[in-house]
């Protein structure tokens, strides 16, 4: 409580120079003395520093939307106002508010206001979760699967952004996930399913270097092919295992149902020349993830770039073409070469 | 029955031929809509993408089943797998060299065929061993990594226990491509009969035709056998 007076004192003094005293309000560090501590202010009412300080509204202070604080507070027992997004955000307010969505979900619903993150910073999956908070997924699976075949892996490998609202820049991000580590024995356990592999986890694994060093071991903030390679091809990384989404740089917020969605050649047909900007995302302490770019083409390698990538008719090698094409020219021997020799025999059958 | 007059022989029964066809129809549509499926800025037979891939699914369970329905065929009912299909030592040790010396010698002198075909041996060495690595390798590779390409979130274990995705359409792909380079080659085997069209005819009406002398020497082999 020292602190927290000495703080204020401070805070006063400054104010007292620049605004009327009825606006001097705490600070964020006063704020959040009290709100990190889960044993003062109770399991709902948390903020961790760790999470909120790298958002881009740590930079507004707690005050700017929560501007009825007093210095009574808590004590007063009165509840706090909440600035709306509208305040700040107008143009995506209303664009949203056009959608047909706006109606069953508020800006709140997708978004908490202490841990947003631009769509370059968040994993596909984080942007999926707060709309499975609403739509079940077993569900989804049985709905699109009506007219999109393999549904349950598309809805695992695509954000639902990038086909329900008109999201843009739509490029490849590569996450890391891992076996679950067996709750008794500590060691990866086989049986079950890969899962986004968390800070934590990849600390551990990359022995106290950066993350990054996993894959781009050269550290050069950039992933080459030959890189990406050796990592899918190094056997002490069979518990890890790249997994690829379609992730959208410019998200726009007119959801709702997009008729050229239906189309699969929105994804699927463009050939392999729309589809080789990739990214791997290495996930940070504070919950967001960072992006390296990979070499332009990676995810078209034959084999090893991403080996679990594949997108049919868009991210085809062009070396297995020329195999196949020379396996289709091998079975064109005994034709073309037995059938000119026995034309121009023809005669000896008769 | 090769008794008859005609000097006929009876050599596809009618569900053999059935099969034929229509397995013949299912790996045609299946390299295209593959095609399709692959290179779908240049290639366009089936109207829209999503109608190949549905057609490719479709064909391929169909073509999965009929194999399946092949095998057991032969195995269970007819009793004959091995006999037709797996080439004897003998064929090993004379039959291929004496077909293939026949094809790419003898044929073009106007010699006959070594090889008689009756209804317990109508594959001829080369033709065996032919078949032995479409039927038993290709088909069935083809059929499985097409199923795991269909169901890969649910099998995705499998998947990852081949080496994942990636290596399992290249393995898809390339065996397609050689099931294809089968095809050619198949398809030109067959032209080389008495006349270009004398294998076709028995794969669809049943009934091959030979010659007087030959027929005798079949009958007695097909004594035997
Ligand atoms: C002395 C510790 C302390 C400080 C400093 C503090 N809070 Fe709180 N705050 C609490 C406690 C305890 C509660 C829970 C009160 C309750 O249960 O009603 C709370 C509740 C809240 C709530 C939710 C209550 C509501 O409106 O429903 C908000 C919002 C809030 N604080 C914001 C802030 C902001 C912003 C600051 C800094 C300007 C701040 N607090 C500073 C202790 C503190
Ligand atoms: C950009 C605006 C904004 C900033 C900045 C902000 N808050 Fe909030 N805060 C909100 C909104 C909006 C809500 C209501 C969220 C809801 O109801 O889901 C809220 C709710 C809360 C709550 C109630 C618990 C909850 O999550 O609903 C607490 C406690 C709180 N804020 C504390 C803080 C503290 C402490 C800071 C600074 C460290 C801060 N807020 C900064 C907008 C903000
Ligand atoms: C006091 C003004 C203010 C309010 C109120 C406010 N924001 Fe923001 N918000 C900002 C600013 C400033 C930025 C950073 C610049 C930008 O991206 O526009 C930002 C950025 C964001 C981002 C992107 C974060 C990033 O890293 O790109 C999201 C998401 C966001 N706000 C959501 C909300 C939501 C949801 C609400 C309502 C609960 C809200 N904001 C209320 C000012 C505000
Ligand atoms: C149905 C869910 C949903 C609703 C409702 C929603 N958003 Fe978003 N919003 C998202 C998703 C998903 C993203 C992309 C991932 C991310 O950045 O969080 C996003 C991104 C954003 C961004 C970051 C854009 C950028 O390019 O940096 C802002 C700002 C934002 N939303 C503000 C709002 C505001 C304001 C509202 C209310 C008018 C709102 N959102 C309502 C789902 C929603
Ligand atoms: C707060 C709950 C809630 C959240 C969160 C939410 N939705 Fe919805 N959404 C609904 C409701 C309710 C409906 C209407 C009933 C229905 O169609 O399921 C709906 C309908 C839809 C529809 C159909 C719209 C139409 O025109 O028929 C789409 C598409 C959709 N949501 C996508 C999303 C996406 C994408 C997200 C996450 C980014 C999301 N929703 C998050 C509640 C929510
Ligand atoms: C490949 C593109 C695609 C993806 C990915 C996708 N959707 Fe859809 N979704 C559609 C299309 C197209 C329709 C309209 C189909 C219809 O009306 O039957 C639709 C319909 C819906 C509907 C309305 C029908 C229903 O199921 O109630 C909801 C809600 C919905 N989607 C939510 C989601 C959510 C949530 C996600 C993410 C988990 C998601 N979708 C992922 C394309 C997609
Ligand atoms: C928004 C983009 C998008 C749309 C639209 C889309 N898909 Fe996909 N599709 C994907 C992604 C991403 C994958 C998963 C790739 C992976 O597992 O690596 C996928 C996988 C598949 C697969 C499994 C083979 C493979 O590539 O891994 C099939 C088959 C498929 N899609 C068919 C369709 C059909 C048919 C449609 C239209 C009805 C369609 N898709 C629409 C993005 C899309
Ligand atoms: C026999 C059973 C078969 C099954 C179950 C099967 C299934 C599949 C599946 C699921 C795909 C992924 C796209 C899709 O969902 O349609 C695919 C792709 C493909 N299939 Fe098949 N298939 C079979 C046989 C064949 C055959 C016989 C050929 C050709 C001779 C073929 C050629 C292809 C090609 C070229 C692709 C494109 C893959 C790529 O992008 O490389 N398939 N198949």
């Amino acid at each position: 409580m020292g602190r927290k007076i000495g703080f204020l004192s401070l805070g006063l003094a400054a104010l007292w120079l620049a605004a009327p005293v009825e606006t001097a309000a705490m600070d964020d560090e006063s704020c959040v003395s009290c709100h990190a501590d889960a044993g003062m202010v109770g399991d709902a009412y948390v903020i961790d520093p760790l999470r909120y300080d790298t958002t881009a509204h740590a930079g507004l202070g707690c005050v700017a939307c929560h501007e009825s604080v007093t210095w009574d507070h808590p004590d007063d027992g009165q509840p706090l106002s909440r600035a709306g997004c509208l305040d700040c955000h107008q143009d995506i307010y209303e664009e949203y508010a056009q959608s047909g969505h706006a109606q069953y979900a508020d800006c709140g619903d997708c978004h908490n206001p202490h841990l947003v993150r631009g769509p370059t910073t968040i994993s596909g999956h984080d942007m999926n979760r707060n709309c499975a908070v609403c739509h079940e997924t077993s569900g989804l699976v049985r709905s699109h699967g009506s007219w999109l075949p393999q549904a349950a892996l598309h809805l695992e490998m695509l954000p639902c952004i990038s086909c329900h609202s008109g999201s843009e820049n739509i490029v490849i991000s590569l996450y890391l996930t891992r076996r679950p580590l067996h709750p008794d024995s500590g060691a990866p356990a086989r049986g079950l399913p890969f899962e986004l592999a968390g800070y934590e986890d990849l600390k551990l694994l990359s022995e106290q270097e950066k993350i990054s060093s996993l894959i781009d071991t050269d550290g050069d903030g950039f992933i080459s092919l030959a890189e990406l390679r050796s990592f899918n091809r190094n056997r002490d990384n069979r518990n890890l295992r790249l997994k690829g989404m379609l992730t959208p740089e410019i998200v726009t917020h007119d959801f709702g149902i997009l008729a050229n969605r239906w189309d699969c050649t929105f994804c699927h047909a463009s050939g392999p020349g729309a589809m080789q900007t990739s990214f791997v995302a290495f996930p940070r302490q504070d919950g967001s993830f960072e992006r390296l770019a990979v070499e332009k083409g990676a995810v078209l390698d034959v084999l090893y770039g991403t080996p679990d990538f594949y997108i049919v008719g868009a991210t085809r090698s062009a070396t297995l073409n020329y195999i196949g094409l020379a396996i289709l020219a091998a079975g064109l021997i005994m034709p073309v070469g037995h059938g000119t020799l026995r034309f121009l025999t023809r005669k000896n059958r008769r | 029955m090769t008794t008859h007059s005609s000097k006929r022989v009876y050599l596809q029964p009618t569900p053999v031929r059935i099969w034929h066809w229509l397995n013949a129809l299912g790996i045609v549509t299946l390299g295209l809509s593959g095609a399709q499926i692959r290179f779908p800025e240049y290639i366009n037979l089936f109207g829209s993408y999503k109608a190949a891939i549905e057609l490719h699914n479709t064909a391929g369970i169909l073509v999965a089943l009929s194999f399946t329905f092949w095998f057991f065929y032969y195995t269970c009912i007819a009793r004959k797998m091995t006999q037709l299909y797996v080439p004897s030592s003998d064929d090993l040790r004379h039959g291929l060299l004496r077909q293939s010396v026949y094809y790419f010698f003898n044929y073009f002198r106007g010699k006959p065929s070594p090889h008689h075909p009756t209804p317990d041996n109508k594959f001829n060495p080369l033709q065996k061993s032919a078949y032995l690595a479409i039927m038993f390798v290709l088909m069935p590779l083809v059929s499985l990594s097409g199923i795991l390409l269909m169901n890969i979130a649910p099998l995705r274990e499998i998947v990852l226990l081949i080496g994942g995705l990636k290596i399992l359409v290249g393995i898809h792909f390339l065996l397609s491509c050689a099931m294809f380079a089968f095809l050619f080659t198949h398809l030109y085997l067959a032209t080389l009969g008495k006349t270009p069209l004398a294998y076709f005819k028995p794969m669809w009406n049943g009934w091959e035709e030979i010659d007087e002398h030959e027929s005798e020497t079949t009958l007695e082999s097909g004594h035997h056998g």
